[in-house]
């Protein structure tokens, strides 16, 4: 067995060293391991370089530029990120996504662990029928779940106006209401993954310590927070980042149902990219725009991870 | 057994190998302008051309491009065509994607608004006034004056027709709304339209008629915002924009009136406004009987749904104060090259075009495809002794009634992005009309340069 630590000097201290992977192996034998692990990253590493660092790089440059379909027109130096902070659909873009991540992440991570630890113990045929149940949305077009959920809230023939008896209320025309929808259908699509994450989470959980507190008297709820709570972090990190970074990408379901309308309501800073980008041909201050919402993206995810971490 | 120096080696081969093939593509000789999925290049001594397409009229199928281009190719062996099909849901994001990577095709079918007015103004397009001293001589001034730009054809056009609205016969029929229409000449007056559709109202409710609601003013999107235009500048004959073309007009007197009009509508139930409806949703509506009347329809859509209506959808002017409409035009719908560079592809992509559009055998073939009327004066009725001849009458008439094309005016893809939510907020929050009308012209005015 390798020795992995270093024998102390006499009349001092012990010192611990950390043990290491390479440990015991010849300097050869570490660089031909360290190259062929270079080399299996290799392909990721180019991918990952061209299709995401550069373009990122790229969409920062533009971001400086007055950049439109006729090409650069020249430096526009900080003009896009001034116009970006003075721009009403901007800001109501701002607030509308805040408002999206700050209910749909908590109500998807809640959510998702009240289903899960409801079905982690279950038999694994009706366990798996529940996860396959939440986990539909998830592989199911976008397309095709608008197109249900456009049926079910048309003003004029829609099942909930029928259901409610609210005659021909139009659900997403209103602006009071039409965010409201997006945030429930951007919950339906985004439970899927965490409900999976959460069963196997919860399935992981070492029994004997929950039996252990459970033989010294612990109740159900201190058992979850003591025992459970702290050995399903990693996977509440993972969802929160994830689910966060889902609700701040939201797109598909605003491009299909909503066009960012009526009079904004639901618009994002994502859709107001596309927005500005395509319908707009302001490529600079799209670009702009895009670089803002990567930074508040960054700075929600480390918070989370700061967060995650101090607990 | 070792395994990792094997595997790597044979990983690191393969990468060398993937690394070559890209290499070698990039150092083509290509167009930067061509190639990508548009497929335009030369090859030898064939002229590959890329057209994007719109769907517009029967060219939706865009296998009905294929006889064009095989006569086409009978008659130019060395061109070598390939179409794409774009929409107008999508279009121009893949046209601005192309555009800004470089990867614009050579040629685009649309209308002036995009051609001129987008591409042309950011000196994108290919100058194509050979093409009219050539061939259009008989092309109409309307029709020419929209295909340019400060003096220089950027367009050259195919097909033509009027953009106009619809009533669902047999409803007006059964709700007694028919006695405010002339139907000879498919007109209205303001005051008879408020009639009828408060006639289609009463109907609904007295449970006459099936249908849901006398008409919808869609405002959740632009698409189809013709429609709407074009219904509040002839509600009391105004403008959309100034002669001139340098102020925009919603917050004039009278079209204020015709806002408030409508507003007044949607308020007592004689029309109704949906801010989660575009024109496609509201032409839905329509052909399913939810709605009595449609304000977004020529001859291509009534194609489009013709196998859906169960009823008879009549072709009608909009309503003016005088009874005198001027509708907007629905294209000139025609084509326009983009300036990738190559003189070849320039030259070959005109050839197309003027095939297309002056070879009196395939120019009517496209034309009929489009569904709309040639352009040319000279080619004279092309549907005549038609089977549908009599179905497209009514759009026929319609021509009659085109007014002034603004569309070309400057900011008008700004002005667009402003124009529904103004809607939305008149017709479903019950904002002031005047307060929105001068907003709306306050930032459109910002763009018109």
């Amino acid at each position: 067995m390798a020795q992995n630590t270093v024998a102390a000097p006499a009349q001092t201290k012990p010192k611990k060293q950390k043990p290491s992977q390479f440990s015991g192996m010849s300097k050869a034998l570490v660089r031909r391991e360290t190259i062929s692990a270079y080399l299996f990253l290799l392909p990721s590493l180019i991918f990952f370089v061209s299709f995401v660092v550069v373009p990122m790089f790229i969409c920062v440059v533009y971001s400086f530029l007055e950049y439109d379909l006729s090409g650069v027109r020249g430096f526009a130096g900080l003009d896009n990120y001034i116009k970006l902070f003075q721009d009403p659909v901007f800001h109501r873009g701002f607030l509308n996504t805040v408002l999206i991540v700050v209910v749909a992440v908590p109500t998807v991570a809640a959510f998702s662990l009240w289903v899960s630890s409801a079905i982690y113990k279950m038999h694994p045929l009706p366990r798996s029928f529940f996860r396959c149940v939440f986990y539909l949305p998830v592989v199911t077009g976008s397309v095709a779940i608008t197109v249900v959920w456009k049926w079910i809230l048309h003003p004029y023939y829609g099942l909930l106006n029928q259901v409610a008896g609210t005659g021909t209320f139009d659900w997403l025309g209103n602006q009071h209401t039409a965010i409201w929808f997006i945030i429930l259908i951007l919950f339906t699509t985004s439970i899927g993954q965490p409900i999976v994450l959460y069963v196997a989470a919860l399935g992981n959980v070492d029994q004997s310590l929950v039996e252990a507190a459970q033989v010294d008297g612990a109740t159900k709820l201190q058992v979850f927070w003591k025992i459970k709570w702290p050995q399903i972090m990693p996977t509440t990190l993972y969802v929160l980042v994830i689910t966060t970074i889902n609700s701040f990408q939201c797109f598909a379901l605003i491009q299909l149902l909503t066009k960012g309308g009526p009079l904004n309501s639901t618009m994002t800073i994502m859709y107001q990219v596309y927005d500005t980008a395509y319908r707009l041909n302001d490529l600079g201050y799209a670009n702009a725009i895009g670089v803002v919402l990567a930074i508040i993206i960054a700075i929600f995810s480390a918070v989370q991870f700061k967060l995650a971490k101090t607990e | 057994m070792n395994m990792k120096k094997p595997l790597a080696l044979l990983l690191a081969a393969g990468m060398t190998l993937g690394l070559a093939a890209c290499g070698g593509t990039q150092g083509s000789t290509e167009s930067p302008a061509a190639g990508g999925e548009t497929g335009g290049s030369n090859t030898g001594s064939t002229v590959e051309l890329s057209l994007w397409a719109f769907n517009i009229g029967g060219f939706t199928e865009a296998s009905n491009w294929d006889s064009l281009i095989a006569a086409f190719n009978e008659a130019n062996p060395g061109i070598n065509v390939t179409v794409t099909p774009i929409n107008y849901q999508d279009g121009d994001q893949k046209l601005t994607t192309a555009i800004s990577s470089n990867n614009a095709p050579d040629i685009i079918f649309e209308g002036p608004e995009r051609i001129v007015g987008n591409y042309a103004r950011n000196g994108l397009m290919v100058d194509l006034g050979d093409l009219w001293t050539s061939g259009g001589s008989d092309i109409a001034e309307g029709i020419s004056s929209v295909s340019q730009l400060d003096g220089t054809y950027y367009m050259y056009p195919l097909s033509v027709a009027a953009h106009c609205m619809a009533i669902n016969y047999e409803a007006f029929e059964a709700a007694g709304a028919l006695q405010y229409l002339d139907e000879e000449n498919r007109t209205w007056t303001t005051d008879n339209f408020v009639k009828a559709m408060e006639a289609v109202r009463d109907a609904i409710a007295d449970g006459t008629i099936a249908v849901k609601v006398p008409g919808i003013i869609y405002c959740g999107a632009q698409g189809g915002d013709q429609g709407t235009r074009a219904l509040v500048n002839n509600l009391y004959s105004d403008y959309y924009v100034n002669e001139d073309g340098t102020s925009y007009l919603a917050n004039s007197e009278n079209n204020v009136k015709a806002l408030t009009l409508l507003q007044d509508m949607v308020n007592n139930g004689s029309m109704s406004a949906n801010a989660s409806f575009a024109a496609a949703d509201e032409l839905q509506a329509f052909a399913n009987q939810t709605a009595a009347v449609t304000f977004c329809w020529n001859y291509s859509n009534y194609t489009q749904y013709a196998e859906q209506t169960q009823f008879t959808p009549f072709a009608m002017a909009f309503p003016s104060d005088d009874g005198v409409p001027e509708l907007e035009m629905a294209g000139p719908y025609g084509f326009g090259i983009f300036d990738n560079g190559d003189e070849a592809k320039i030259e070959a992509a005109k050839k197309f075009i003027q095939f297309v559009c002056d070879d009196q055998t395939a120019g009517v073939e496209a034309v009929k495809t489009t569904g709309f009327f040639p352009v040319h004066s000279s080619w004279g009725d092309v549907y005549a002794g038609a089977e549908d001849a009599e179905l497209r009458a009514p759009f026929a008439l319609m021509s009659d009634y085109l007014g002034r094309y603004y569309n070309l005016t400057g900011g008008w893809t700004e002005q667009r992005a402003l124009w529904w939510p103004m809607l939305a907020a008149i017709m479903t929050t019950g904002a002031d009309v005047q307060t929105e009308a001068d907003n709306f012209v306050q930032q459109a005015n910002a763009n018109i340069g």
